[in-house]
């Protein structure tokens, strides 16, 4: 069973050739085996078993189940889920059980996908290490004492050890895409306003995006066709009623135009750049036609980045204020979480207006702008993920180097696009993750280049 | 003197601004008109503004003679303050959606829209979160207004013109106005909490005072304590010194088409000032008439509807002092009236055609306003057809013996003698004498 990408396992599953109950068994059983020593999950749900033997019941009898059907599911602590605790890895939150369900919860549910429990994170996404979560670190099951990534580190975790067969992470500057990079899975940044984010606990709102973390390509594109789709009662959102991705098979890439710019490897150690070209010579080896783009800004998205986010930041968490949830933010949070809501009120002052905010609003205005453009010369960008190798667990670096982590994963976010994550070789026995950025809504040619890489 | 306002009264939809929560909410119990959203639960995010929390406030606007700002992108601002009814920490309030407007020589500078915070007891230490996310449209004025007096009557006006719109909450007044007042050379000091018009003029008439016996007046925030019916310095913390506002990253702007301006114009609602000065005109009335007519605009409604059967002005003088009185008497609005427009056209036309009495008049209207039918059946199931011509004077007769002491007064010069006997004739007629023929008849009588 352990060849299976995801997409088959769920045809198993549905044609009864294997369980639900089989597959959710052996889920709990690796939770129990390995997550006392990496820490990828804050809750895990009870009635999991119940659930699975509905749906074997429901094939049994023949009737239709869900595209998730009988799958096991981790969701970050960030996506409120009913019944569970919606911690986001922070005192502030402990013990807060969610009332609600976010859409995407929602959707996971009626398209049958079992809900095994709640990933632990980085402090309201507030960190690239999987350190920051007032619940431990997370360990990396990939690369042994190093750290693996964040902010969806323990739906990283659980995904690369087998304790889920998905996840659901979000992504603001990378949170998906930096833990896929370091665990050595696959995961997706879908388009901003793609997926609702009706439930999902605030960083910085207008870069925010739910997406899946997977094993295999099938199984990011089969979870985000789940997810995807507009919700009527959220405002900033694509008028789209569904994606397909797993319709469109076969990729050709002949005449194909991969995007690749010397800004990548500027700001990149040249060891991880090994395997990048790796597959950017595969990929023209396979009929793609290599375009070298121009993105003079890129390096300035980061700070650019980290100025809005913490301006939305201070903004999301006034709500935090120790009246209705647990306590108040600043006494009981960590050190980066509370930098962030520092930084974001003193930049927000009234006399600082247009020297900080305003001015790093017309500087996202002039990144998205470059990568547009970019992507009009180019159906793709192909450039790795997180620009060095992650760090040794509980190794004391400065907020600075944190931040580096995200030079590449936050353009991205700052233009709305879509950007996906997958494990293209090792360095070190370490795993690096190769980024396929495409343009808006411009999923399926981002699926399709990674299944192709992933093929070979 | 130079003072202006802030406005915030409360629009009329079924759903809140944000969220699909019903806004009925002095009709439930606390915390039942809730949800994720206007609870501020961790994750919830608001739906697009209210469309029609968007329109009621464009036809405000028009009403106040506002430029309304069309297509371009009006963004929703955070306005972030700390208080316990506030569910994010932040109110959310849109840039202008229309400006520069005017209202009998006031200048309107900004219309917005924005949410309403909840309800929150101090004493208890409770929130109710029903009224959280209720629209609001925001009015601003210039600083206009020269003296307190004039303060109010542009309140009332303007108030009257909301409700005119038909656009704002039904319910007794929900006004909350903050006031800003300078004396000429002096600072300008903003006004808070205030929830009347008579608490408008009452904190002004206090400022003005206040400020002219100061040598320097601090410019500052001030409270008003509506009790006391005095301004207080509202403490710093009370006071954001910064809203930091941004816009809201949550919601898409709004964009308002101009089509839609016009087809919202096309269908609005007269203001009222503009259509006393029409009413006036058209119908040649006397102004002071035209004020009590349009005091409601269902009243003026109505008036308008009978005058094409019943001459104007007449109608105008029986609204002014019997359907009024009728109506305030009974407690009833305009749009609580259960007889047909037809039926009052038949009532007052048997007034005009002289076939009964104004007196008559009214005690039909008093009984149709409970017994909403045809005033000719009315008249008959009252019995108060005019008595006979013989049976008048035989009752004056009879008033005549039975108060001989009266009948000297007024025979010995005493006029208002007559006052009273006629009077007793229509209590012996048990009020259905025609009073004007049973004093005509009585000074027959008594000239004899």
């Amino acid at each position: 069973m352990g060849e299976m990408n995801t997409l088959q396992k769920v045809e198993a599953i549905k044609s009864g050739e294997l369980s639900t109950t089989e597959n959710i068994e052996d889920k709990l059983e690796t939770i129990e085996e390995r997550d006392g020593e990496i820490n990828a999950f804050i809750e895990t749900n009870e009635d999991v078993l119940e659930r699975a033997k509905e749906i074997d019941r429901k094939i049994e009898r023949g009737e239709e189940v869900g595209k998730l059907a009988g799958l096991g599911i981790g969701i970050k602590s960030n996506i409120n889920t009913k019944g569970l605790q919606a911690t986001c890895a922070s005192k502030t939150l402990e013990g807060y059980v969610s009332a609600y369900d976010a859409v995407v919860v929602e959707r996971i549910r009626e398209e049958d996908g079992i809900i095994l429990g709640m990933n632990n994170m980085d402090e309201f996404a507030c960190g690239s290490s999987g350190e920051t979560s007032a619940f431990g670190p997370t360990k990396n099951p990939s690369a042994e004492d190093r750290i693996p990534g964040g902010s969806s580190s323990g739906g990283a975790a659980a995904v690369a050890s087998g304790m889920c067969d998905l996840a659901l992470g979000s992504d603001t500057g990378g949170s998906i895409r930096n833990p896929a990079s370091h665990c050595g899975v696959v995961g997706l940044k879908p388009t901003y306003g793609l997926v609702p984010r009706q439930g999902l606990v605030d960083l910085s709102m207008s870069f925010d995006q739910i997406g899946p973390l997977s094993t295999d390509v099938s199984g990011a594109a089969l979870l985000t066709e789940a997810i995807a789709g507009l919700n009527e009662n959220e405002s900033a959102m694509f008028d789209l009623e569904s994606v397909n991705y797993l319709g469109e098979v076969e990729v050709a890439l002949d005449g194909l135009k991969i995007g690749v710019s010397s800004k990548f490897r500027e700001l990149t150690d040249p060891e991880i750049m090994d395997p990048i070209d790796e597959a950017v010579d595969y990929l023209r080896d396979q009929g793609a036609e290599l375009v070298e783009v121009d993105l003079p800004n890129l390096e300035k998205a980061m700070p650019t980045f980290y100025l809005i986010l913490s301006v939305e930041f201070f903004s999301a968490t006034r709500k935090f204020d120790g009246r209705k949830y647990g306590r108040k933010i600043e006494e009981v949070c960590g050190e980066e979480v509370l930098r962030r809501i520092v930084r974001g009120k003193y930049i927000s002052r009234k006399e600082f207006k247009g020297k900080y905010y305003q001015r790093a609003l017309q500087i996202r205005t002039l990144i998205k702008k470059e990568l547009t453009e970019a992507l009009k010369k180019a159906d793709v960008l192909v450039g790795p993920t997180v620009p060095k190798l992650p760090h040794e667990l509980g190794e004391d670096i400065s907020p600075g180097e944190m931040y580096a982590y995200d030079y590449l994963t936050v353009p991205a976010n700052l233009g709305g696009l879509c950007a996906g994550v997958l494990p293209f070789g090792k360095v070190d026995g370490i795993p690096v993750g190769l980024q396929v950025q495409g343009p808006s809504l411009g999923e399926a040619s981002v699926l399709n280049v990674m299944k192709a890489l992933e093929k070979r | 003197m130079k003072i202006g306002f802030e406005i915030h009264e409360q629009l009329f939809t079924d759903q809140k601004l944000f969220c699909n929560c019903p806004t009925n909410y002095r009709d439930v119990p606390p915390n039942t008109n809730v949800c994720p959203v206007c609870t501020g639960m961790p994750g919830s995010k608001p739906s697009s503004p209210n469309e029609k929390a968007i329109d009621s406030a464009i036809e405000i606007a028009l009403m106040l003679n506002c430029e309304i700002v069309v297509d371009k992108s009006i963004y929703i601002q955070r306005k972030h303050y700390d208080y316990p009814d506030l569910p994010n920490g932040y109110q959310r309030t849109s840039l202008p959606i229309a400006e520069d407007g005017e209202l009998e020589d006031v200048g309107i500078r900004e219309v917005h829209i924005e949410e309403d915070p909840g309800k929150y007891d101090p004493v208890q230490g409770k929130v109710d979160f029903n009224r959280s996310g209720i629209p609001l449209v925001e009015i601003v004025t210039d600083p206009d207004l020269s003296s307190p007096e004039q303060a109010r009557d542009f309140l009332n006006t303007l108030i009257r013109t909301l409700e005119y719109s038909g656009r704002v909450r039904p319910e007794p007044s929900t006004l909350r106005a903050d006031t800003n007042i300078s004396l000429k050379g002096g600072n300008r000091v903003e006004v808070k909490n205030i929830n009347s018009v008579k608490g408008a003029f009452r904190a002004l008439k206090y400022e003005a005072m206040r400020q002219k016996r100061r040598k320097e007046v601090k410019r500052e925030t001030r409270a008003f304590m509506e009790g006391q019916m005095i301004t207080v310095p509202m403490r710093s913390k009370e006071v954001a010194e910064d809203y930091r506002n941004i816009p809201d990253p949550d919601i898409l702007p709004i964009r308002i088409e101009g089509e839609k301006v016009e087809k919202i114009r096309a269908e609005m609602h007269e203001p009222p000032h503009l259509r006393r000065k029409r009413v006036i005109e058209k119908y040649d009335i006397d102004p002071a008439v035209a004020d009590v007519l349009v005091t409601e605009r269902g009243f003026v409604d109505l008036f308008e509807a009978v005058t094409d059967e019943v001459d104007p002005r007449f109608a105008s003088h029986w609204f002014k002092d019997i359907l009024r009185k009728v109506l305030n008497y009974k407690d009833m609005g305009p749009e609580d009236i259960p007889f047909s427009v037809d039926n009052l056209v038949e009532l007052l036309k048997m007034v005009e055609r002289e076939e009964i009495t104004p007196e008559k008049g009214e005690l039909i209207l008093r009984k149709m306003v409970e017994d909403p039918k045809n005033p000719k059946k009315l008249l008959e199931e009252l019995d108060l057809k005019a008595i006979d011509r013989g049976k008048l004077v035989s009752s004056v007769e009879k008033v005549i013996q039975e108060n001989e002491e009266a009948v000297r007064d007024f025979r010995s010069g005493k006029k208002e003698a007559l006052n009273f006997l006629a009077g007793q004739v229509m209590k012996v007629t048990e009020g259905k004498a025609d009073p004007r023929e049973a004093m005509n008849v009585l000074e027959e009588r008594l000239d004899e």
